[in-house]
């Protein structure tokens, strides 16, 4: 029997906010009669996770990825349903529960500012129990994959974002989490530290069979490092696969893009629409099914220097999703 | 409990608070001005003569004691609580298997060690200057010592159950600035209790403030002894208890609360 890490029935969450019509009257009489409205965050999703895992959360902003990341922590109490993460309820976040998890949020620090990295994972080491020779292990590990060398030494403060992303993920990683979450740990990040991250938590994981969840908006994040996503929207689940099912899924088509030795004149064959047209180069949409007979057409009817045929951009697909709100 | 976690959190604080010392020993100094004052009204009204039983001399040692005591037990980290409510960075705190408690009391105790190393000689510079006249006994110094702690105790929990009110209220901080002007009248500052007048006495006797700055320095001085001694403790001890059991109730409802609607 497979043993899930995570496992997910129907987890809802609603929001009370409070609400009152603008200006000074209604700001009165919001003191002695409040008025809520329910807003749905999570509506009664659905999924499980195996150990070892790296499923990526994608969706909008405000479709209840953060929500659900922040339940699965313990940091939220829901609604409804139910959750158990490493066989532990979240959020009556026992001790041996927290000690398990880690997450990192891209827009929070964990660390302190005035004071060396190294000092800060001293303290986390002692929070956590870790023992003098497992820390001394991890971190020599850690400096090694993330390449922090003289980072550790300076004042968080003196460090650049780039630089202090590393450390935060280093310090959430001191005690050996069983479960990552990751809110957003690209963001702001140039490409080449983006890439560098990526490549450190896929080792990470690799090495210590940690389950990872990620939510990101950089596709590049979730193409590279989750074999499976899970899509939410509007707070319910849409889907829950591998990424290139959803590109198929949503997209049955393919992008055929062509170098010609000179401009074309008449009528391309059926079935073919147009992308993008300047100078000699072409790019066409084609029906999944057909793409094979339609290139051979092409290359037999059109002067043709360089072909090449490719899936739609991932953003473009997650956009069309984002904008219709359904598969 | 965690307290192995807190010890290190605590060194490691007072680490980070040591590179911003000079901002530190400028608040000490603010601190300390308002009983400096009051330190030179009451010591130059005395002159050669006595006001209440004090001499010039031991409105001296009163006040000098006072600005020990009242730095040792102003919780300034207070102030920062409600902002990590406000502001979410709790949510942090929350993942750590240790109370978020232990945080507050690492800038706490961080603290008092870098006001103290401002605080301690300055005040015997001042000592050395102003003569002041004090009479101790070991047992009064004993006394001393619980009454302080009891101090601090009472000051920190009754400002930190008012710092959790954040959770509810927007802006809870407001309440703490109630407190110092409340401890500013009622604890000893302005006055030493035994010479407010009427109902302010009654009032300061009564309520926790007194508890939380004057008291100690009385103990010391020897203006409260005998039966005053006896229920000055007995009511330090009560507001103390009543603190820190609104502190857990306050703390349990508002962390349901903040898991409720988020940080």
């Amino acid at each position: 029997m497979t043993q899930f890490q995570i496992i997910v029935q129907d987890l809802t969450k609603t929001y009370r906010v409070p609400e009152r019509e603008p200006g000074l009257k209604a700001s009165i009489r919001s003191l002695y009669h409040k008025t809520y409205r329910e807003v749905p965050a999570v509506k009664a999703i659905s999924f499980r996770i195996e150990a070892g895992e790296r499923v990526g959360f994608i969706g909008p902003n405000g479709a209840g990825k953060t929500t659900t990341l922040k339940m699965l922590a313990g940091l939220l109490h829901p609604s409804g349903g139910e959750a158990l993460v490493a066989g532990f309820t979240p959020w009556q976040r026992k001790p041996d529960y927290l000690r398990q998890i880690a997450m990192v949020l891209g827009n929070k620090s964990q660390l302190m500012w005035d004071i060396p990295a190294h000092d800060t994972f001293r303290v986390l080491a002692e929070i956590y129990h870790v023992p003098a020779s497992q820390f001394d292990a991890t971190l020599g590990e850690l400096v090694d994959l993330l390449d922090l060398g003289d980072l550790l030494s300076r004042p968080v403060r003196n460090l650049s974002l780039g630089e202090r992303m590393k450390c935060e993920l280093a310090a959430s990683l001191i005690h050996h989490p069983a479960v990552l979450f990751l809110d957003e740990p690209t963001l702001g990040l140039d490409v080449s530290m983006q890439r560098r991250l990526r490549k450190f938590i896929a080792e990470y994981n690799r090495r210590h069979n940690a389950t990872v969840i990620l939510t990101s908006h950089y596709m590049a994040d979730v193409v590279e490092l989750c074999p499976r996503v899970i899509l939410i929207h509007h707070g319910e689940l849409l889907y829950d696969g591998p990424l290139a099912g959803l590109s198929e899924k949503l997209a049955p088509f393919k992008l055929i893009r062509l170098a010609l030795r000179e401009p074309i004149d008449g009528n391309l064959p059926e079935g073919i629409h147009i992308v993008s047209q300047e100078n000699g180069s072409l790019t066409l949409r084609v029906e999944r099914r057909d793409t094979a007979a339609i290139t051979a057409q092409l290359l037999r009817t059109l002067p043709v220097i360089d072909l090449s045929v490719e899936d739609p951009p991932i953003e473009t697909v997650i956009d069309q999703i984002y904008q219709e709100g359904a598969i | 409990m965690n307290h192995r976690g807190g010890l290190a959190l605590i060194e490691q604080t007072w680490l980070s608070w040591m590179q911003h010392r000079s901002f530190f020993f400028l608040l000490a100094f603010g601190w300390m001005v308002p009983p400096l004052i009051y330190l030179f009204v009451w010591s130059t009204a005395a002159g050669g003569g006595t006001i209440g039983g004090l001499t010039r001399g031991e409105f001296v040692a009163y006040y000098l004691v006072l600005i020990v005591v009242n730095q040792l037990t102003y919780a300034q980290t207070n102030w920062t609580v409600g902002d990590l409510i406000r502001d979410g960075r709790l949510s942090k705190l929350l993942l750590y298997p240790m109370s978020p408690l232990y945080n507050t009391l690492a800038t706490e105790l961080a603290g008092k060690v870098v006001y103290m190393i401002f605080a301690i000689p300055i005040t015997a510079i001042l000592a050395l200057v102003l003569r002041p006249e004090l009479h101790l006994s070991a047992g009064q110094v004993i006394a001393f010592i619980s009454a302080l702690g009891l101090a601090w105790l009472l000051r920190f929990f009754w400002g930190y159950w008012l710092a959790l009110l954040a959770f509810w209220i927007t802006r809870a901080d407001s309440l703490l600035a109630l407190q110092d002007a409340l401890i500013f009248l009622l604890a000893g500052q302005v006055a030493p209790v035994a010479l407010l007048p009427g109902v302010l006495k009654t009032a300061a006797i009564a309520l926790p403030f007194r508890y939380m700055a004057g008291f100690p320095v009385e103990v010391l001085t020897g203006q409260a002894a005998g039966v005053d001694l006896v229920t000055g403790f007995a009511l330090q001890i009560g507001w103390t208890a009543a603190a820190i059991m609104l502190y857990l109730a306050l703390w349990r409802r508002g962390v349901r609360h903040f898991t409720a609607i988020g940080g």
